[in-house]
């Protein structure tokens, strides 16, 4: 990837150019296919490793597949997991090193810009008849936009979005000079949880009615949200009206872009032209209404502005606040003796849900690429992904999420969880590609903590982050234009 | 304590300094010989490493990808032109002087308390020094969960005494922030500063303090005219060994803090952790780490200095 | 008078040692907690304790891919052996530096001690790629030799100011009465020189027992130590209290129980025979 090509593409719609070369490409897929055709039955390893996440991609369903893969097909799995906190710098490290141990690696979508030159594209053994029943594998039943955010980018330009948001087609991917570098396993989006036995307590739909004149409902707008948020805020009795997560970490740079979206703005912060596009008014219009929360309707419970994700988890199971965001299932603690449900998190003018799946990929220096990629193929397949949702496998194929929707037992397990997790993910909002986002997503988060603490206004606390941004991204080799 | 006799009776090992040059050039043989092992395992551990530090430092180091070139003093540009590091390299200087200055004071009221002889004085010494145990990320852990204002103990019982009115979230403040993390390092290291210091006050003469008292000095006066000057190298010690270490502070304040509220616990071994191993830009992380090292060896020379003026153990 | 302030010492230090053990207290009462007690306000601090968080750490029944006992074996294989090479290693040089006079002596001397003010954060990133180009990553020496490394200056130092506080004269004598160096080494100065081996493993125990850092980046699954195994009970999902202090509980148990036993060699060990 070079400079000069990067600052003449315009990312996310860089097919338009692409069509034109089209028959050249379609010879050039083939002729690449045929390699894997020759050697169809490559020499089976008697044991596959792979480095997953521990609960963050739900490992304990992953492992209760593994005996299965095992009697289909004699290859034992063995899976290595680290924490969330840790993955990045594990995964980072196991490519740089181009180390062959583990033939399998988990991959989250905002480090496929960084590592692309070490995940080995997997497009032309999905393409390869003898590798892939297509019918049976069936690409099309993958969420698109999950699909095409996590696993679709250039060889050549991995900052590009694939602009195409219709069914998954791996031969059209090809052709339009992009590859598959994995299949999506867990889909994470921003959903929010709320207290069912609070908003269906009598005493509580009188008192709201008495108050603002309308019936208590799960909100759907913000502008209702703050309402029902400091209807319950009643600090005596140590309840509050919502979780965030305003604490310096990347979880806070995952709320504010939530928020940002839903303000009309571009979820994405950095727009194609690798400018900042986070700290115009909509930015400052979503950050202000975001630290007003915090401290003008103070519906939040004390340590917000250190919160993570793992805190807001614990408020809502500890029963410390009627509502909550978070992006996995959550539960209640016996001892608070409530129930509860899901909703999609409230807008402004739109959704935008934060949302980033993690994939399965080929690691390129994988001695087994082909059967690292049978597995994948396997552990994502239909049958797999249903089979994993009774331990909250958050599934990247809608068939899954219609199995979820036609067997009660999930209902009655999870609620909602799951058809506002589909609806989530398709409203969602992902990440920018930038190989150094880490660096990016620091100065944005650093921005919303130093606000929500009141340390400077949104206005400033965006504008020095903005400076920041475009500083790293120059120095990352991404001028803007 | 120290035999004066010793080194210079010694002088070779086998007897008074051996005049022809052949022997010399053997006992130079034995002593070289005797050190080998170890300097060999901390060339790995040092030389190794900084040899890799000054030839990344140069270069644009990709190990993701194919762009690893010469680019010059570009990382120390970087490096040295970020405002952020040199704030953290403040932030890092201040934590050094801070958490050690609290943890010499409070270990040397705990030495002098844990001195004088009681019948559970020994039980009382096994018990404070439990928390030298604690692996730094457990204990930072800990600290988080006892801090958090709405379920943490702290706060719960700060407040139910009355001792304070709305529950402080301490980590979302850098006052309280820092006093968050220099807390828990003074609460970590604080017992092996006043072990040090013990074993001081059990070697020192009591004649001095004998003729003082017979002299009618006061308690005050004579800690700080007879006592202290006689400790002055077990302070020396506590200090350098505390001040090195504190230097090297990472699992503690990252779990923490993570280097917030904002930047504001941010500390240099942070922001290497956070380049080397996050980014993965190993260029501009062996540059940050040479000016670390620079500077560190600076404080360690001054260091240094500070040992051989209090004690002999530098001499031969 | 005479009789109240040593009643107002002790009181004093029984009260700065509860505030010390306070966060101890909070993790061995939390990992015997139930575990929909451990968030609760007010603390619950009457409850039938329970050993199942125990169980299930030592038992591999937890979330994390590794049974934490084997971690804990891990953790157990890579101390001693760091702590062994430290002494292997130390032990000599600290002599040859107390005992033989040679060119250099003294650099050598300053230049040992000035390696401990290498930060583990600064030089991680070159030994993890040495360690990736000699496929030495996930091996036991990736571990033993740098934390042999990181404690032994300190050991070095304190072992040398012990020797050098042994009379020389005791030496000379018994190797007039005929034993070899080597003998005389192993008869009069090693049983001497106790106090400080004991006092210098200890705390070199101490360091390779609880280091992350090196852990973290070092290994994958077959070297992995008790501490990477300890982070991996918090998560995006929330923290498992129960578990992380029960493991937290097991892994500082070695540590305390030695230093209760060995505490008064510790204290004879650190004083580095310092008096001027």
């Amino acid at each position: 990837m070079t400079t000069s090509n990067l600052a003449h593409t315009n990312r996310r719609s860089v097919l338009k150019s692409g069509v034109a070369a089209v028959g050249g490409l379609l010879t050039a897929s083939t002729v690449l296919g045929r390699p894997y055709l020759a050697r169809a039955q490559a020499a089976k390893p008697s044991q596959l490793t792979m480095l997953y996440a521990t609960v963050e991609a739900d490992s304990d369903a992953v492992k209760t597949l593994l005996p299965q893969f095992k009697s289909l097909h004699g290859i034992d799995i063995a899976m290595d997991t680290m924490p969330y906190n840790a993955l990045q710098q594990k995964v980072f490290a196991e490519l740089a090193s181009k180390s062959a141990y583990y033939d399998i690696v988990i991959v989250d979508a905002p480090w496929m810009s960084a590592v692309i030159d070490n995940i080995h594209p997997i497009t032309d053994m999905i393409l390869d008849s003898n590798l892939t029943d297509a019918a049976e594998f069936d690409l099309t039943d993958f969420i698109p936009k999950v699909f095409y955010d996590t696993a679709v980018f250039k060889p050549s330009a991995s900052t590009v979005h694939w602009s195409q948001s219709g069914d998954v087609d791996a031969k059209a991917i090809k052709q339009g000079g992009f590859e598959i570098y994995g299949l999506p396993i867990q889909a994470n989006a921003l959903t929010m949880s709320y207290r069912k036995d609070l908003f269906e307590d009598a005493d509580n739909k009188s008192a709201f009615q008495a108050k603002y004149g309308k019936p208590l409902a799960v909100p759907e707008t913000w502008d209702d949200f703050v309402q029902v948020a400091s209807f319950f805020t009643r600090p005596r009795k140590r309840l509050w009206g919502t979780t965030l997560m305003a604490g310096a970490g990347d979880w806070a740079t995952d709320d504010f872009k939530t928020m940002l979206a839903s303000f009309g703005g571009d979820g994405y912060m950095i727009n194609d032209k690798f400018e900042p596009v986070f700290a115009g008014p909509e930015g400052v219009a979503a950050l202000t209404f975001y630290v007003d929360l915090i401290n003008k309707y103070k519906v939040t419970p004390p340590g917000t502005t250190s919160a993570s994700w793992d805190t807001a988890a614990t408020e809502f199971e500890t029963g410390l606040v009627a509502m909550s965001m978070n992006y996995h299932t959550e539960t209640l603690n016996a001892s608070v003796h409530g129930t509860m449900d899901y909703a999609m998190v409230p807008k402004k003018v739109q959704y935008g849900p934060h949302f980033g799946a993690m994939m399965l990929s080929v690691n390129a220096f994988s001695k087994n690429k082909e059967w690292a990629y049978r597995t994948i193929q396997f552990l994502t397949g239909k049958a797999s992904q249903a089979a994993m949702l009774p331990l909250q496998l958050h599934p990247t194929r809608r068939s899954a999420y219609e199995v979820a929707a036609k067997d009660p037992s999930y209902a009655q397990k999870f609620g909602n969880f799951y058809p506002v997790l589909g609806k989530s993910l398709e409203n969602g909002v992902g990440r920018p590609r930038l190989k150094n986002y880490s660096d990016v997503d620091r100065s944005i988060w650093v921005a919303v903590n130093d606000a929500a603490r009141r340390a400077t206004t949104p206005e400033a606390a965006l504008a020095k982050a903005a400076a920041q941004v475009k500083t790293q991204l120059a120095q990352a080799g991404y001028t803007p234009g | 304590m120290a035999i004066p006799g010793a080194a210079t009776a010694g002088g070779a090992i086998t007897g008074p300094p051996p005049p022809r040059y052949w022997v010399r050039h053997r006992v130079a043989l034995t002593g070289w010989g005797l050190l080998a092992p170890a300097l060999i395992v901390l060339l790995i551990m040092s030389v190794v490493p900084t040899i890799y530090l000054v030839m990344f430092a140069f270069q644009h180091v990709d190990l993701l990808g194919p762009g690893t070139k010469f680019v010059g003093i570009q990382n120390f540009e970087r490096v040295l032109g970020d405002p952020e590091m040199w704030s953290d390299a403040g932030a890092t200087a201040l934590y050094v002087a801070l958490a050690v200055s609290i943890q010499l004071v409070f270990g040397m009221a705990l030495a002098l308390m844990l001195n004088r002889k009681m019948r559970e004085t020994n039980l009382l010494t096994a018990l404070f020094i439990l928390p030298l145990g604690v692996a730094p990320v457990v204990s930072a852990l800990i600290f988080r969960e006892l801090l958090n204002p709405v379920y943490g103990w702290v706060d719960f019982y700060l407040q139910s005494w009355g001792l304070m009115g709305d529950p402080v979230d301490w980590l979302a403040n850098p006052l309280t922030a820092w006093i968050s993390i220099i807390t828990l390092d003074v609460w970590q290291w604080t017992p092996f500063v006043a072990l040090i210091l013990l074993a001081g006050l059990q070697g020192v003469p009591q004649e001095p303090r004998e003729a003082a008292v017979v002299d009618g000095a006061g308690p005050l006066s004579l800690f700080w005219h007879v006592t202290l000057p006689l400790m002055r190298p077990f302070i020396a010690i506590a200090l350098v060994l505390r001040a090195i270490e504190a230097f090297k502070t990472f699992a503690g304040v990252y779990v923490l803090t993570g280097g917030g509220p904002g930047t504001s616990t941010t500390l240099l071994t942070l922001d290497m952790y956070r380049i080397a191993l996050q980014d993965f830009d190993v260029g501009a992380a062996s540059a940050l780490g040479i000016c670390f090292l620079f500077a560190l060896s600076f404080v360690m020379s001054r260091l240094l200095a500070v040992l051989a003026k209090s004690t002999d153990i530098l001499e031969d | 008078m005479r009789k109240l302030a040593p009643l107002l010492l002790r009181l004093a230090l029984w009260a700065i040692l509860a505030l010390t053990l306070f966060p101890i207290v909070w993790m061995v009462v939390t990992a015997v907690k139930p575990a929909d007690m451990s968030q609760t306000l007010p603390p619950v601090w009457v409850f039938r304790p329970t050993m199942s968080n125990f169980v299930s750490v030592l038992t591999g029944k937890t979330y994390a891919s590794q049974n934490f006992g084997v971690l804990l074996l891990h953790s157990l294989i890579v101390t001693v052996a760091s702590t062994l090479l430290a002494l292997l290693v130390g032990v000599p040089a600290a002599y040859g530096l107390a005992r033989v006079r040679f060119r250099g002596r003294r650099a050598a001397a300053t230049w040992i001690l000035s390696t401990i003010m290498f930060p583990p954060a600064v030089s991680v990133v070159p030994i993890f790629i040495l360690s990736a180009r000699l496929s030495l990553t996930d091996t036991y020496p990736v571990l033993i030799v740098p934390y042999a490394a990181f404690s032994l200056p300190m050991v070095i130092w304190m072992l040398r100011s012990s020797i050098k506080q042994i009379p020389f004269e005791i030496e000379e004598a018994a190797m007039v009465d005929g034993l070899s160096q080597l003998a005389m080494v192993r008869v009069i100065v090693l049983p001497l020189l106790v106090p400080g081996i004991v006092a210098a493993a200890l705390l070199s125990a101490i360091l390779s027992w609880n280091e992350f850092l090196f852990a973290l980046t070092l290994t994958r699954s077959k070297v992995q130590t008790a501490p990477v195994g300890l982070n991996e009970f918090t998560s995006m999902y929330g923290t498992q209290w129960g578990q992380l202090t029960a493991a937290a509980t097991v892994t500082v148990a070695p540590i305390l129980v030695m230093t209760l036993v060995l505490r008064r060699r510790l204290v004879e060990g650190l004083s580095f025979g310092a008096v001027k």
